[in-house]
Parts: structure tokens; C-alpha cells; sequence
């Protein structure tokens, strides 16, 4: 079906795929991680609205927000993992001395990531149908797949730059897997419009790909935001943060060589 | 003989500190040529810089400045290709933690592209061939030291590669299991054929693996050779002591051919000579023959520990040594 070499290249992909997995699945905690904190998450915030007795939409404006949140910050975790279980396990070297692309690397956690927070995002609509009377599945199948599609490039274009900032500064980035889509929450209106933000943070948002996904998700119930034709700009952005990323990540990784990096890292 | 490796003019400093402001010279214009199949050891003391010519010969790591070919290809330029024909194990092993012996192996296996029923081959035979087949559904955190080197040479062989990068790989382990590692070894090497780059220690593991060894000092390397080589080298020799009875003539002894330096005192000559077992036989008929009665000749042979200290104490201009 494939060429030797087609085969070979995917089987460098599974890889990473087969090691997130294996290492998930052998650790309690990281249930807590995919499942745990998500489910938790979700239910504050419903509940909360309750509490506020927010009109239907309001609620369904957060409850966008705080499972499109989950969605990434479980996607983009696996991302970085491609290289924060190295990290941990002081293996670095194993993986880049293999005749391994970056591309390989990312893509296999990256897919990995996807089916993960896939699985998070229908139990979370599924719990925000029950639970609070919210129909994620209105808009239908094509604008759910191009909104899911938009957060999992954001994911990997989050997760990437965790990578990136391992491959510059070791242990001391790895903090980032976890603050960067934090700080994302604060300023892409995942509880709250944009509109609202002091300035800088409008313009800071209008330059994150998500911002533009949840405006076009939030559309089909009745937010219209500020922006002109969405999507487009959030695949625009995400698509060239991408290829940004991935020319940064060639050059950081030529620089770990450089430095010595990569030999720490394993020691 | 093809060459495996040829480096040239290798420099690396590293930098740390506030915009590098820190910096130190590993390596000083390194040049190495290694030959196709052979064992090629490097020895030196602690922050020789023996590592990071390993790691750049491997592509691990980029020089400062300098050339490297590996097969006749410039690994700095083309490191991928570079990679999929070498492989490297280092001592105190790492690997993830939670994959099992089998599982680390399939996943080393997919990395360089080994797919289905040749996959499946390869990691059963690795296991067979490092007798792991006890261990194989052990995750890696609770293998012991010994089994975790193991594992390391048997990733360290998943692509077959055609040079195998060793650096210390029996550090820290015990004698017994440091034995059978170093037997491995040798069976790989003799079996495949490979190319072999090591970095040790350990002067008997030089001594028994390697075909050839580069003494490695501040970055330096200060001389090239096999074992015999080496000691000729450093001129500190075999010591041939014969106690003997009546006299010896001096003038005989400077003139004898391999001998390096003499002393006696009371009943005791001891004669430093560059081959101990090839100047013995010559030596004591010719003390014989001189008049004197000999009671007892013992020899004492230098090992390669003694010629590492006395590279680790003096410096190249002393030594007059250079590659």
C-alpha cells in the first residue's frame, strides 16, 4: 500500500503516538490531567452560572469557552510531551540522535492529542446537554469539525512553543506547558467578550488564533463579534504560526546542538 | 583501510554566564582518523573533554569549528543521513521510564524506521542477544543497573548501525556485570564487523577492547596508539628485578638492547626495558654470562593504568608527543 519509505516515515510518526500513549496509560495522574480537571473545570463554571441565573446564552457563551479551553489545554500538553517525557526521563539524546524529523516528533503527539481531547470535548458536550440544556451539536457536523480543527492547530502551535522554549532554556521552561494556555483563557474571551479587555490585551487577543475560533463557534447562537470572516483569519494566523514555528524549531534545535543542550538535558 | 571517521581541526568552548561571558575550552584542535571495523578508544581524566568528542562525532553536538566526515560524508552538513547509520549507548542509562524493555526497543525500532514482522525480529533477537528475555515486560524504572545497560547496548544496535558510539558504557557498574557488558561487546563487534568508538575509564577495558587508543588531556590529544604502542611512548616500561650474587657489569647493561634505564643497589638490579617478555631471556644470560650468580628474576609488566597516569601528570611539550 505505502513505499518502504512512505512506511518508514509514518512508523517515525506512530512512534510518538505509541510512547504518549503508553506513558498515559501507565500513570493514574495523568487521568486527572485529560479527565479529571477538565469534568471539574466544566462543572464550576455551569454551575456557576446557575448560581448567577444567567440567561441561557450568557451560560452558553462560557460554557463555549470552558470546554474549548479543555479541548487545548489537553491538546497541547501532548504536544509538549513530545519532548517533556525526555526531558524528565533524561533521554533527550535517544530521540535526536535517531533520524527523527521535528515534523515526526510534533505530529505524532500532536495526533495523539487530538484523540485525547476529542474524546474530552464529546464528553463535556455531552455533560453540557444533560447537565445544563446546552446543545453544543446545533450548528451541526461541518462547523463543529472546522471549530475542533481551529483548536487543535491552536493547540499544537501552543505545544510547539513550549518545545521551543525547552529547547532554549531546559528545565526551567517546562512551567509553560501549563501557563501559557492559562494565560490564553485570560485574554481570548473564554469567559468573557474581548470587548471588555483593557487595552493591550483587544490587540494581543486579536492576534491569537482562538479568539477568532470561539467568535465563529459562538456565532451560530447569536454572538456576532467584531471580526470579518472569522475563520479565515484563524486559520491564517494559526497556519502562520506554524510555519513560523516550525522554521524556530529547526533553528533551536541547531542551536541545543550548538550549545551542548541537548547533552544536558540527558545527563 | 577505509576510514570510519575523520575529524579535523575539531574546537569546541563552552559558553555560559550572562551573554556566554563564562567560557571553557573542551576541545583543541582535535584530529582523529578512525578506520573502518576497528575498537578505537578514547581515555582521559575527568573533563578531558573525551564526551564531547564523542557526542560530536555522533552529531549529538556542532564544533566550534573544524571538519567531520563520517564514511566520507560531512556529518556537520548532512546529520540526518549520518544518523541513520550510527547508533550510541551511554553509561547510567536513561530511558523512559514506564516503557517496558520490549516496549523501549519498539519505540527506538519505530524511530529509525523499522516497520512490521522486521521490527518484531529485531527487538526478539536484541532481547535474546542481551538475555533479556526475563525482563521484557519490566518497565525501565525497575530494571537494575545492570539490566538498564543492557538495554542501552541493545537500543544502542536497533538499526544495525555501522558505527556504535559507546561512552563509558560500564561505568558504575559491578565488575561481574562490567565483564560480561565488555564480552558483549567484542561478540558485537566480531559478529558485525561494526565500527566501534569508546570512551572509558577504565584502563583494562581499553586494554581489552580496544584495537587502537587516543589519550585525551584538557582537550588535547596527546597521543594515538594501541596498547604496546602507548607504553613504548610514555618510555616508563617493563621492570625486569633480578637479585643476584657477585657483580654485574654497568657498561653491558647500557649497551643491552630495549633497556631503558638501570639501578642496583645491594643485591638487587632493577632494569627498566621496553618489552619485558622479549628482553628477559637476553638479559639474564647476559647477567649470567658476566659472572654474576642470579638468585631470582621477577618481571613486572606496565599495564595501561600506568601509562594513563603518566599522561594525566605530564603535559605534551614535555612528553614530546603529538598524533
Amino acid at each position: 500500500m505505502f513505499s518502504p519509505n512512505l512506511q518508514s516515515r509514518l512508523i517515525q510518526i506512530w512512534a510518538f503516538v505509541i510512547k504518549n500513549w503508553i506513558m498515559t496509560r501507565r500513570n493514574v495522574f495523568s487521568f486527572f490531567e485529560i479527565l479529571f480537571w477538565p469534568v471539574v473545570g466544566f462543572f464550576s463554571i455551569g454551575l456557576l452560572t446557575d448560581f448567577l441565573s444567567l440567561n441561557p446564552n450568557t451560560a452558553g457563551f462560557i460554557l463555549v469557552g470552558i470546554i474549548s479551553m479543555s479541548v487545548i489545554q489537553v491538546c497541547q500538553i501532548d504536544v509538549a510531551e513530545a519532548l517533556l517525557y525526555d526531558l524528565w526521563a533524561k533521554s533527550m539524546k535517544h530521540i535526536f540522535i535517531a533520524p527523527v524529523h521535528p515534523f515526526q516528533l510534533i505530529l505524532g503527539s500532536w495526533l495523539i492529542g487530538v484523540i485525547r481531547s476529542f474524546i474530552v470535548f464529546l464528553l463535556l458536550s455531552i455533560f453540557s446537554n444533560f447537565a445544563f440544556g446546552y446543545d453544543f451539536f446545533r450548528p451541526g457536523l461541518l462547523p463543529i469539525g472546522l471549530f475542533l480543527l481551529g483548536l487543535f492547530l491552536t493547540s499544537a502551535s501552543v505545544g510547539i512553543t513550549v518545545c521551543i522554549l525547552v529547547l532554549v532554556f531546559g528545565y526551567k521552561a517546562e512551567v509553560a506547558a501549563w501557563s501559557l494556555s492559562s494565560l490564553m483563557s485570560l485574554v481570548c474571551g473564554i469567559y468573557y467578550p474581548i470587548s471588555i479587555l483593557p487595552s493591550p490585551l483587544p490587540e494581543i487577543a486579536r492576534a491569537i488564533p482562538l479568539t477568532y475560533f470561539l467568535e465563529y463557534f459562538r456565532s451560530f447562537y447569536g454572538f456576532e463579534g467584531g471580526f470579518r470572516n472569522p475563520l479565515a483569519w484563524g486559520f491564517g494566523l494559526a497556519t502562520m504560526y506554524l510555519i513560523l514555528e516550525a522554521f524556530l524549531f529547526k533553528v533551536v534545535l541547531h542551536r541545543a546542538r550548538r550549545t551542548g543542550l541537548l547533552l544536558k538535558l540527558s545527563e | 583501510m577505509a576510514l570510519a571517521i575523520k575529524a579535523e581541526g575539531i574546537f569546541k568552548t563552552y559558553r555560559s554566564g550572562w551573554r556566554g561571558r563564562r567560557q571553557k575550552e573542551a576541545l583543541k584542535g582535535i584530529n582523529l582518523h578512525i578506520e573502518k571495523g576497528e575498537i578505537f578508544g578514547i581515555m582521559g581524566p575527568n573533563g578531558a573533554g573525551k564526551t564531547t568528542l564523542l557526542s560530536i562525532l555522533s552529531t549529538l553536538l556542532l564544533p566550534d569549528r573544524g571538519k567531520v566526515q563520517v564514511f566520507g560524508i560531512d556529518s556537520l552538513r548532512n546529520g540526518h543521513q549520518i544518523r541513520e547509520r550510527v547508533n550510541i549507548c551511554s553509561g547510567n542509562a536513561n530511558f523512559l521510564w514506564s516503557l517496558t524493555v520490549r516496549e523501549n526497543l519498539h519505540f527506538y525500532g519505530m524511530l529509525y524506521g523499522l516497520t512490521g514482522r522486521r521490527r518484531e525480529e529485531k527487538v526478539e533477537s536484541l532481547i535474546d542477544l542481551f538475555e533479556l528475555n526475563e525482563y521484557r515486560d519490566i518497565s525501565f524504572d525497575q530494571l537494575s543497573t545492570g539490566m538498564k545497560q543492557r538495554l542501552s547496548l541493545a537500543k544502542s544496535l536497533v538499526n544495525d548501525p555501522e558505527i556504535l558510539f559507546l561512552d563509558e558504557p560500564t561505568v558504575g557498574l559491578d565488575p561481574d556485570v562490567a565483564a560480561r557488558i565488555r564480552e558483549m561487546i567484542l561478540s558485537i563487534h566480531k559478529e558485525k564487523g561494526i565500527t566501534v568508538l569508546l570512551t572509558t575509564h577504565n584502563m583494562k577495558e581499553a586494554e581489552h577492547l580496544c584495537d587502537r587508543i587516543a589519550f585525551l588531556k584538557e582537550g588535547e590529544i596527546l597521543a594515538t596508539g594501541n596498547a604496546q604502542a602507548l607504553k613504548r611512548m610514555v618510555r616508563i616500561g617493563d621492570v625486569v628485578k633480578v637479585e643476584f650474587k657477585g657483580s654485574i657489569v654497568e657498561e653491558e647493561l647500557l649497551r643491552a638492547e630495549g633497556v631503558i634505564n638501570f639501578s642496583i643497589s645491594d643485591n638487587l638490579c632493577e632494569i627498566i626495558v621496553d618489552e619485558g617478555e622479549k628482553r628477559l631471556g637476553p638479559l639474564v644470560a647476559m647477567i649470567s654470562q658476566g659472572g654474576a650468580q642470579i638468585r631470582k628474576v621477577t618481571l613486572g609488566q606496565t599495564d595501561l593504568e600506568d601509562v594513563f597516569t603518566e599522561f594525566a601528570k605530564q603535559t605534551d611539550s614535555d612528553m614530546g608527543l603529538r598524533d
